[in-house]
């Protein structure tokens, strides 16, 4: 989506919707030299209608937030995205979000603002960022004409560079949940996959102190260090 | 319903596998629930210590297993998934007393103590659970207060309440003068079966009931104005009011009465009869156990065998403690045998024999599944040939073992038994075995340590066996190297408790995925009380009073001591039960328990109690540093 039609979606937005961005706008932005017992993360997982980035669109969304070190549980987000087209029977069994949920879902414009509110400026953290955040992002720009650019973290990334042993062996989600013998009540449910991802998060924190890396640019930066060591291998 | 409410629901549903909330109201858990945090604790990492003062936080375990230790003692208590914490420390708003610490990577629910105060509040359950936990703050044992549960659930029954609480009206009574027609009208106006004759200052001297009528009254003739003191049976039995009712079963059982007086200083409170302590048991103990006195054959003594049987059952299903139906059976099987012995040798050179009762019946501590272990001290008159004897109490003993043996009590299969002429030996041929075992030493001796020492006299002079036992205690005092080879070898039965999973259970086998309540439950308990008894010099040999006594000499602490007897009637108590449900389907009776049959509580009080089994190792170790 080009500039322009960026600027045309954001002009038909309604008047509340504006203010409403507006509002987010405004908000400073994380500081990500904040130590861990200082900061807000928010651990996202998405949910699609399939696996192709380029045309698949988001379902859902589900976000859990990590506060000074800990999941509050009532600090936690939930959100189906109308779709006018259901997504395939087999897709739907994935995910478990059928057909009639997800016409009746939020209008998308209205859902991603009610995850902005929801998210503030906090830094976000995602097991296999790509994913999540392509469809984010494309979301973002088709319902709201805003070019969603907060900073993400790849456990996927930050994981094999905390526990090198492991970094042949465990590639998936599932391979780390299980290492940390994290239960999942419902997998492939986008708030329970964030959920476990925030507890994965918290497993990271204090092994990553022990290196001496205490905030959210510290991470950062050991999973840059982790891309190229995965590319170089 | 708000958004966010999925992974509250996931929470209540999780915490809701494990007790207390598994009784909780829905409102109240999701009330909890969104007032949770996690952490997370890597692996050693400490989550508690009484350094990081006044308790801030209540703890759940989600995921992982913590490590409760108190500084200066072997015990040590691990928490797994649903168990909590440190709820002394928060109830009474200071420091844990353990330190806590990630024994794997531990993930826990953790609640502000403001918050965790207004739950108590808001649900009674979850009060309940973390008041009756610490009803003894001061003992700070969890382990016991975890085996509160247990006398929560017998409390109801009759059986442990005192007998001042069962009195139910003031006693009705006459003086020593009043004419016989007098008092039986004062019987039929007050609709009772006894009355008690009293002194003016209250003082019980005698009982008349209506059973006596017949001896006593209607076939002698007697006239009605005779005196009712001379008709009564003087000199009642009376117990406190602070006694349990089970004791009073007891003395019933004992001397065949009906009635006992509540006797507070001299003064009658109350009486007690056989129908105030059994009103629902159709089988009465002092109906068995006048049954088993009259008894004139076989038959009769194995009517009664069966009734003591359906006796145990009943209280069982009436939730009787272990501790007091073990003492229940083992005095009416004593009863029982006593009778069998006197019918069979009734034109036998009685005086001459003191039959023994080893193991389980020697410690009082009979179940329903028993066995005979018995032996005999015969007496030699001077001049008189051992062997010629022996071969007298032979013929004798086998007649009494296959009596015993068709009343329900199998003959041995370790040949244990009083027609086994190894077991059939006089007083000083005792000793001299007893001395072989002790200066040896071996494997073998060691096993029949366990099984010989917990002797008891059970018919005929009671004199052998006491010198018996105080010549043992005198020369096993002597021999400590055997005392400890005794506590290594108990020290090998190490508890089933496992790491990772609650219990080791046994993997192949007769009986897969089972646990031993038998060889891995009660026997650690009973091994260390005998030897504590033995090093002790006690002349006890039932493991609870060995335990209380041991405990007072060695000034151990009562709470510790406490819990390892609530453990060791626990286990007990579900031996029992298992027997039961075996009788039930026909199946042997065994002590091999699946712990997947035991309820997510029992799990966890079983769980304690083999803990419990584990401080009281410690604890043995400790004293017999020699």
């Amino acid at each position: 989506m080009n500039p322009l039609s960026r600027w045309l979606r954001h002009a038909t937005l309604d008047a509340e919707s504006r203010q409403r961005l507006a509002a987010w706008r405004a908000q400073p932005n994380a500081n990500r030299a904040s130590p861990f017992s200082d900061a807000r993360y928010v651990v996202v997982d998405v949910e699609s209608t399939g696996l192709d980035l380029t045309r698949d669109r988001l379902v859902a969304i589900g976000a859990v937030a990590v506060c000074e070190g800990k999941i509050k549980l009532s600090d936690s987000f939930e959100i189906i995205l109308r779709q006018e087209q259901v997504s395939s029977t087999d897709n739907i069994l994935i995910h478990g979000i059928g057909g009639e949920s997800q016409r009746s879902g939020l209008p998308q414009a209205q859902a991603l603002l009610e995850f902005l509110d929801y998210l503030g400026k906090s830094p976000l953290v995602a097991f296999h960022v790509s994913f999540d955040a392509t469809l984010i992002r494309h979301a973002f720009q088709t319902y709201l004409g805003v070019d969603f650019r907060q900073p993400w973290l790849d456990l996927a990334y930050v994981l094999p560079a905390l526990k090198p042993e492991f970094s042949r062996s465990h590639k998936s989600l599932d391979h780390w949940l299980g290492h940390f013998r994290i239960g999942n009540y419902a997998r492939h449910n986008a708030l329970a996959d964030a959920f476990a991802t925030a507890q994965l998060l918290l497993a990271v924190l204090p092994m990553a102190q022990s290196r001496h890396i205490s905030d959210y640019r510290g991470l950062q930066s050991l999973e840059k260090a982790q891309r190229w060591l995965s590319w170089a291998s | 319903m708000p958004i966010d409410a999925a992974l509250i629901a996931a929470t209540v549903d999780h915490l809701s596998r494990h007790a207390p909330f598994d009784r909780m109201a829905q409102t109240h858990l999701a009330w909890l629930a969104e007032r949770l945090k996690i952490g997370y604790y890597g692996k050693g990492e400490a989550v508690l210590a009484p350094e990081h003062g006044a308790a801030q936080t209540f703890y759940i375990i989600k995921q992982g297993i913590v490590r409760g230790e108190r500084e200066g003692e072997a015990a040590w208590l691990e928490l797994h998934e649903g168990e909590c914490f440190p709820i002394g420390a928060l109830l009474s708003r200071r420091a844990a007393i353990s330190h806590f610490r990630a024994e794997t990577d531990v993930f826990c629910y953790e609640l502000p103590a403001a918050d965790f105060h207004s739950l108590l509040d808001l649900s009674p359950p979850f009060h309940a659970f973390c008041t009756l936990r610490l009803a003894d703050l001061l003992a700070q044992s969890q382990r016991q207060t975890q085996a509160r549960y247990l006398s929560a659930s017998t409390e109801q029954q009759s059986l442990e309440s005192s007998l001042g609480s069962l009195t139910r009206r003031d006693p009705i009574t006459c003086s020593p003068d009043t004419p016989l027609r007098q008092t039986l009208e004062i019987m039929r106006e007050q609709g009772i079966g006894s009355i008690v004759v009293t002194q003016a200052d209250a003082q019980p001297l005698g009982i008349f009931t209506v059973r006596d009528l017949i001896g006593r009254v209607i076939l002698p003739n007697t006239p009605l104005d005779t005196p009712i003191h001379a008709l009564m049976s003087p000199q009642p039995l009376g117990l406190p009011p602070s006694a349990h009712a089970f004791e009073a079963a007891l003395a019933m059982a004992k001397h065949g009465f009906r009635h006992v007086l509540v006797v507070d200083d001299n003064r009658l409170v109350g009486v007690i009869s056989e129908k105030d302590l059994f009103s629902l048991q159709r089988i009465g103990v002092t109906q068995i156990s006048s049954a088993i006195r009259t008894a004139n054959g076989l038959s009769q003594l194995q009517q009664a065998a069966q009734d003591i049987r359906q006796l145990g059952h009943n209280m069982l299903a009436q939730g009787v403690g272990a501790e007091q139906l073990t003492l229940l059976l083992s005095t009416l099987n004593d009863l029982l045998t006593q009778r069998v012995i006197e019918l069979e040798c009734a034109d036998s050179a009685l005086d001459r024999i003191c039959w023994l009762a080893f193991g389980s019946e020697g410690r009082l501590e009979q179940t329903l599944a028993t066995d005979q272990d018995n032996g005999i001290i015969f007496e030699v008159h001077a001049g008189e040939d051992p062997e010629a004897v022996r071969a007298e109490c032979l013929v004798l003993a086998e007649r009494i073992n296959r009596a015993l043996d068709a009343c329900g009590f199998p003959l041995c299969r370790g040949q244990i038994m009083a027609m086994n002429p190894k077991w059939c030996l006089s007083l000083d041929e005792w000793k001299a075995l007893f001395a072989r075992w002790i200066d040896a030493g071996d494997p073998e001796a060691l096993l029949n340590a366990s099984i010989f020492f917990d002797f008891r006299p059970l018919y005929g002079p009671t004199q052998p066996a006491r010198e018996l036992r105080n010549w043992l205690n005198r020369y096993i005092h002597d021999q400590r190297p055997f005392l400890k080879l005794m506590m290594q070898n108990a020290l090998y039965n190490t508890p089933p408790l496992g790491l990772v999973r609650d219990f080791v259970i046994d993997s192949g086998g007769k009986h897969p995925n089972t646990i031993d309540l038998k060889v891995n439950g009660i026997t650690p308990f009973i091994d260390a009380a005998r030897i504590f008894a033995l090093s002790a010099g006690l002349s006890e040999s039932g493991t609870v009073p060995r335990l209380r006594a041991a405990a007072a000499i060695w000034k151990i602490d009562t709470a510790k001591v406490g819990g390892w007897i609530s453990a060791f009637l626990f286990i007990q108590t579900l031996r029992l039960k298992l027997h039961q449900e075996q009788l039930a389907q026909g199946l042997p009776l065994t002590s091999h328990l699946d712990p997947n049959s035991l309820s997510a509580l029992d799990r966890r009080i079983l769980k304690e109690s083999f803990r419990q089994a584990k401080s009281l190792q410690a604890t043995l170790k400790n004293y017999f540093q020699f």
